[in-house]
């Protein structure tokens, strides 16, 4: 049984989860911005998710190495210690008092976060794609020696 | 004598020789003190056979010991003090001045080289090149300071004390300017005396003038008198007026060379309009020379008390007062080009509660019937800036332009003219700043209680240094006075290792006291009677006022358990909201919250880590101050420990819930009583605004970006402030939304929402309008110093918390060179006025207010000028500080008060006490003076190093000998520290927010250790760097002179 389709489908899942967590970040700046939102709401969401966040991406990246998916580990790097690094110099929370300086800086963070998950996700969901075809099709000499380049 | 030991330290006579043969001001004086009659005909003779007469003055000749060349400014005790006085003052003075410059630069340069003039100056007496000799070499190592006139037009001789032989005289230019100034009129006098003297030189070379500005003396007392002018005189009329005297040395003896690196003058018919667009301060140094060019003494110095902006306030009359809101320029930019062309940011320091000025009392309006009139769309409030149409039956808002249609209640037809026939009845369309009375929708819950609720430290120290009988006592006097009586309510928590509630009911007779010794899961013992109110226990209430000192007074607990007292009461009052008071002894050291000593590592400073220090090191504390401000309580901190208490940590809690910081460093019961009671009791006792919130709308195009100040942000624009008062001033910065900007004009308004003290909600709008200009120079024009000085101030400070203090000073450096160069660019090259600083008459303090700001306690230094607790609690209080307040902290009074005392005024009017302010410089120190300098915050009294024994005997009694660092100034049983005490307690009366401690400095002796070290600090930063001598101020700016050129 080939369980590379299963890596990819947790792998995807993820990738989702993570997506909606920065998109929800991201909502939550905007409508701080618009009034919609009071500071003290919005930190206790975003500060809620955050550490989740984090670990969740942590988690991807170790499991791309573990598996031995170098070309996704090292894409994903960036991410991930861009992150450490705002965990470890205690930015990582949204700090209820000085939001208002910081939300314009936030949001672009969190947009081009969402972007490199979209992009992301585009990638794993071909994976996921391919590895499913070469599954199914895995006697098929010629689509397995493609997806093998590939 | 001086021509035989060249190379020895001079000696008094050797000086006497210099003054008197170098420079016609100390020749003069050396005249004075002689026989005058004498003066022109011997003039190069005296110096030598004068000597001893001068001799003490010119002691401070002598090389200084390296580091204490500020010691070297104050004049030495002199015998010649007889001198002193008459109309020559000002001369001796300024002979003060170069002696002082001549100490100053220690090392002699080697460049220095005394440089023979190339040839006998043309109109040079035979005595020159004899006076010479000595000269140079005294003066080789501040080559500029020697002025350099001869009142008669025959001895035009000059010194040479230049590097450069091309140009010889290049060097006196600068320098000769700053003594000038710091005698301000006493020199002017002097020189109107002597001009009759030397008729021809001053009219001979009219064309001349120009170049020579810097040449002599008298332009600077002119150039202030062009702020001030006598005459309607422009800044350059002035000044060349004043330079009429100087063309002597350029124009006899050698014309031309000034021009050279001082660039070509304005044209003497400078049309008037450019004239009256900037001033403008001679910063040309010369080629090759050591000098910065600078003359420290040319700045123009705000002793006119405040500065105002007459001409805005006329063209709007119906804008609010200068108090509640200011621009820092009045001028708004039409376009984000223009805007990024100045450098001085856009925005406005709003004071919502400030004192309103006497007879324009805020009228209050009550909309009973009618309901609040606000616009539809962007909820701006009817102000005099709104139009009637329509005969009436709709009004357009100012900010939007919508027509909203008039309530049938508010109705009222117009006039022939437009004008509402109702219009005398309105004030909220008369007048610029409104209280409206508002309605039930303006509730989210009924109006608080004003409530207190006291967070009291006992461990050992407190019990020690005497606070807490100071403040039982001060809150058992203040019981009366507490705003909203009946409705006050109040309540205490003590702490120490453990917490200490007390039940206070109204039908106990004594309170009981419930210890809870959980810290980690602090619970309130009881669900109420915590807080009461105040009519009804008040009995409970003063029984544990009475006790409390003596309760605690044998307390051998050193422990502080802070966070979990703060919690409680945290839980106790969030009910209700109000202002918690904390009295903190000791550094927090138990429970949540608990601080450690930072900041005693020494390596940290100046590194990249040096910020965070002064942000809290536990993210706890801005949790609890985001709590609090929720639900609307304030934080006032009282810290008193000697050693670190961490308040930048504890000075968070205030900074973002409107709260203030009050900082007594090593709390002594016997020093500080009178501080700590007078600011707690005005704390208590001003007339407070609870649960508020602020929001500052403005015209469609330009919207408010950034807030600084205590208070936290509720949404983008809208500022918590649980308790607010007179004391309290906000900043915002301004950005343009769109490109350009098609309106003429746009408006301002600050709306306060709060609850009063009586239990009403009102409405406080402050409205104002400013014109919107496509000009740089119109900017400029309407550029308002004290309010960019005010923003700068709070920008700088914040910018402290996160990066070095280096680099904040240095972003306030930058954005003043930044606009100079701004303005030169848009002035000098048309003008030709290379090698001058240009800067508009709006501006002229600004370099002055940059340069104190640099020089202030949060930003000053590193670790050995300020300590990390004093840097952080001026820090918050300047934050929150109205603009006067931070101008006279910035630039404080100095007065001497001497003649005052000896001489029988009956009364001393305020207005009296602005006219005898001097310069903030070593120079305006007299040795036999005394000097009251007055920041607003505290009081350094200056004795001068000879002041007459018998005032020192009669204010300061037998002690006036003895250690002042001991010696308290307490009043006297005789008239003249009568009147001193007088004289002080005007002060203070004039500026009630904070009481001035007096602290004695005399002059020579530096405080002693036994003082505690912060107070040492203060007065050692008084009576030393804050005098902005010269060598404080020079290096300074020059790096803002170098950059302006650029």
């Amino acid at each position: 049984m080939d369980w590379l389709p299963f890596l990819w489908l947790i792998f995807s899942c993820m990738n989702l989860t993570l997506l909606g967590l920065n998109f929800y970040e991201f909502l939550g700046f905007s409508d701080l911005e618009a009034d919609y939102l009071n500071p003290y709401e919005l930190s206790s969401r975003i500060n809620y998710v955050i550490v989740p966040e984090y670990l969740l991406h942590g988690a991807l990246c170790i499991l791309f190495l573990m598996t031995g998916h170098w070309i996704m580990f090292l894409l994903s790097l960036p991410t991930a210690y861009y992150n450490l690094k705002q965990y470890l110099s205690n930015k990582h929370l949204v700090d209820v008092t000085e939001v208002f300086k910081v939300v314009s800086t936030e949001k672009k963070a969190r947009l081009i976060k969402l972007g490199f998950y979209v992009i992301f996700f585009g990638l794993v969901i071909t994976r996921l794609a391919l590895s499913v075809v070469s599954a199914v099709f895995a006697d098929d000499e010629d689509i397995v020696a493609w997806s093998t380049i590939y | 004598m001086g021509m035989e030991n060249p190379n020895l330290p001079p000696r008094p006579s050797s000086a006497a020789s210099l003054f008197l043969s170098s420079a016609p001001v100390a020749g003069s004086e050396a005249l004075v003190i002689r026989s005058a009659p004498q003066a022109f005909s011997q003039f190069p003779t005296p110096p030598f056979s004068s000597g001893p007469v001068v001799g003490s003055q010119g002691s401070a000749f002598r090389p200084p010991p390296p580091g204490s060349s500020n010691e070297l400014v104050r004049p030495t005790p002199s015998p010649v003090s007889s001198s002193y006085g008459p109309p020559p003052t000002g001369f001796q003075r300024f002979q003060n001045f170069a002696m002082h410059s001549t100490g100053q630069a220690a090392p002699p340069l080697p460049t220095a080289q005394p440089v023979v003039p190339p040839g006998p100056p043309p109109t040079g007496p035979p005595a020159g090149p004899r006076t010479l000799a000595p000269v140079p070499i005294l003066s080789q190592p501040q080559p500029p300071s020697i002025p350099m006139r001869f009142p008669d037009s025959t001895k035009t001789e000059q010194i040479h004390t230049n590097v450069h032989p091309s140009q010889p005289f290049s060097l006196f230019r600068p320098n000769s300017q700053p003594s000038s100034t710091s005698m301000g009129p006493s020199f002017a006098t002097g020189w109107a005396a002597y001009q009759p003297s030397f008729p021809g030189v001053a009219n001979g070379h009219p064309n001349s003038v120009p170049q020579a500005p810097p040449l002599h003396p008298p332009s600077f007392s002119s150039q202030q008198g062009a702020y001030a002018p006598p005459a309607p005189a422009s800044p350059f009329l002035s000044q060349q007026r004043s330079y009429g005297p100087a063309p002597l040395a350029t124009s006899i003896g050698y014309p031309g060379i000034q021009t050279h690196d001082h660039g070509i003058a304005p044209p003497t018919g400078t049309p008037q309009g450019m004239a009256e667009d900037f001033s403008s301060l001679s910063l040309g140094s010369a080629p090759g020379s050591f000098d910065t060019g600078l003359d420290a003494e040319a700045l123009p110095r705000p002793l006119d008390g405040h500065l105002e902006l007459k001409s805005f306030a006329e063209m709007y009359p119906t804008n609010c007062s200068s108090t509640f809101l200011r621009l820092t320029t009045s001028g708004i930019p039409n376009s984000q080009s223009l805007a990024s062309r100045w450098h001085l940011t856009v925005g406005a320091i709003v004071c919502p509660l400030a004192e309103a000025p006497a007879g324009e009392e805020v009228p209050v309006v009550n909309f009973a019937t009618t309901g609040i009139v606000r616009c539809k769309r962007c909820r701006t409030y009817v102000n005099p800036y709104v139009t009637f149409t329509d005969n009436g039956r709709k009004w357009k808002c100012n900010m939007c332009s919508l027509l909203n249609d008039v309530q049938g209640d508010y109705f009222a037809h117009l006039d022939a003219s437009g004008r509402r026939v109702d219009l005398d009845q309105r004030p909220e369309l008369l007048k610029g700043s409104i209280e409206l009375i508002a309605p039930a929708e303006y509730m989210v819950r009924p109006p608080m209680p004003p409530l207190f609720y006291f967070l009291i430290d006992v461990s050992i120290s407190a019990a020690k240094s005497g606070v807490l009988e100071v403040v039982a006592q001060t809150i058992k006097s203040s019981l009366d006075s507490l705003p909203g009586y009946p409705r006050t309510q109040i309540g205490f928590i003590t702490y120490d290792s453990t917490i200490h509630f007390y039940n206070m009911k109204s039908s106990l007779m004594q309170p009981q006291m419930m210890v809870i010794s959980d810290l980690d899961d602090v619970f309130v013992p009881l669900p109420d009677d915590l807080l009461v109110n105040l009519s009804e226990s008040r009995n409970v209430v003063e029984a544990f006022l009475d006790s409390l000192p003596s309760m605690f007074q044998d307390n051998m607990n050193v422990e502080s358990a802070f966070g979990p007292a703060l919690k409680a009461a945290f839980t106790v009052m969030s009910k209700v909201g109000g202002k918690v008071l904390i009295f903190q002894s000791t550094l927090p050291s138990l429970g949540v919250g608990r601080l450690r000593l930072r900041g005693d590592d020494i390596r940290v400073y100046g590194t990249d880590k040096e910020h965070l220090l002064r942000v809290p090191e536990d993210p706890f504390y801005k949790q609890m101050a985001a709590d609090f401000t929720k639900f609307q309580i304030a934080v006032n901190v009282y810290a008193f420990s000697e050693k670190y208490t961490d308040i930048a940590s504890l000075g968070t809690l205030a900074k973002y819930t409107g709260g203030q910081v009050y900082y007594y460093p090593s709390f002594q019961s016997s020093i500080h009583k009178c501080k700590l009671k007078h600011e707690l009791t005005r704390d208590l006792t001003r007339e407070t605004a609870w649960e508020a919130v602020m929001r500052i709308r403005c015209s469609k195009g330009v919207r408010f970006t950034s807030y600084h100040g205590n208070f936290m942000l509720r949404s983008t624009d809208l500022l918590a402030l649980p308790a607010v008062d007179c004391d309290k001033a906000y900043a915002a910065q301004l950005s343009l939304d769109e490109t350009l900007l098609t309106t003429q004009t746009v408006y301002f308004q600050v709306a306060l929402l709060y609850t009063s003290s009586s239990g009403e909600r009102r409405i406080r709008l402050h409205t104002a309008a400013a014109p919107v200009v496509t000009d740089l120079g119109e900017m400029y024009r309407l550029a308002d110093t004290a309010a960019i000085v005010s923003m700068f101030s709070r920008l700088a400070i914040e910018k402290s918390l996160s990066y070095k203090l280096e680099d904040a000073r240095n972003a306030v450096r930058i954005r003043i060179v930044k606009a100079l160069r701004e303005y030169r660019n848009l002035y000098a090259v048309q003008h030709r006025l290379s090698g001058r600083m240009i800067y508009p008459e709006s501006l002229k303090f600004l370099p002055l207010y940059g340069l104190a700001l640099c020089k202030s306690t949060p930003l000053r230094g590193g670790y050995g000028d300020v300590q990390l607790d004093e840097c952080s609690a001026a820090g918050f209080t300047m934050m929150a500080l109205p603009v006067k307040k931070l101008l006279k902290l910035l630039y404080p009074n100095l007065v001497r008060v001497d003649d005052l005392l000896l001489k029988s005024y009956p009364q001393i009017d305020e207005s009296d006490i602005i006219k005898m302010r001097v310069h903030l410089t070593v120079k305006s120190l007299d040795t036999r003076g005394l000097y009251i300098f007055d920041d607003g915050f505290r009081f350094v009294i200056w004795l001068g190093g000879s002041i007459s024994p018998d005032i020192g005997r009669k204010l300061l009694g037998e002690d006036f000998s003895g250690d002042y660092s001991k010696v308290s100034l307490s009043p006297r049983d005789n008239d003249m520290s009568i009147k001193l005490q007088k004289m002080l307690f005007k002060f203070r009366e004039s500026d009630p927010s904070y009481f001035q401690l007096c602290h004695l400095v005399r002059q020579n002796e530096q405080p002693r250790e036994a003082t505690p070290t912060s107070a040492t600090k203060c007065i050692n930063f008084s009576s030393r760097s804050d005098e902005k001598g010269p060598t404080s101020l020079t290096p300074c700016l020059h790096p803002l002179e170098q950059n302006v050129y650029a």
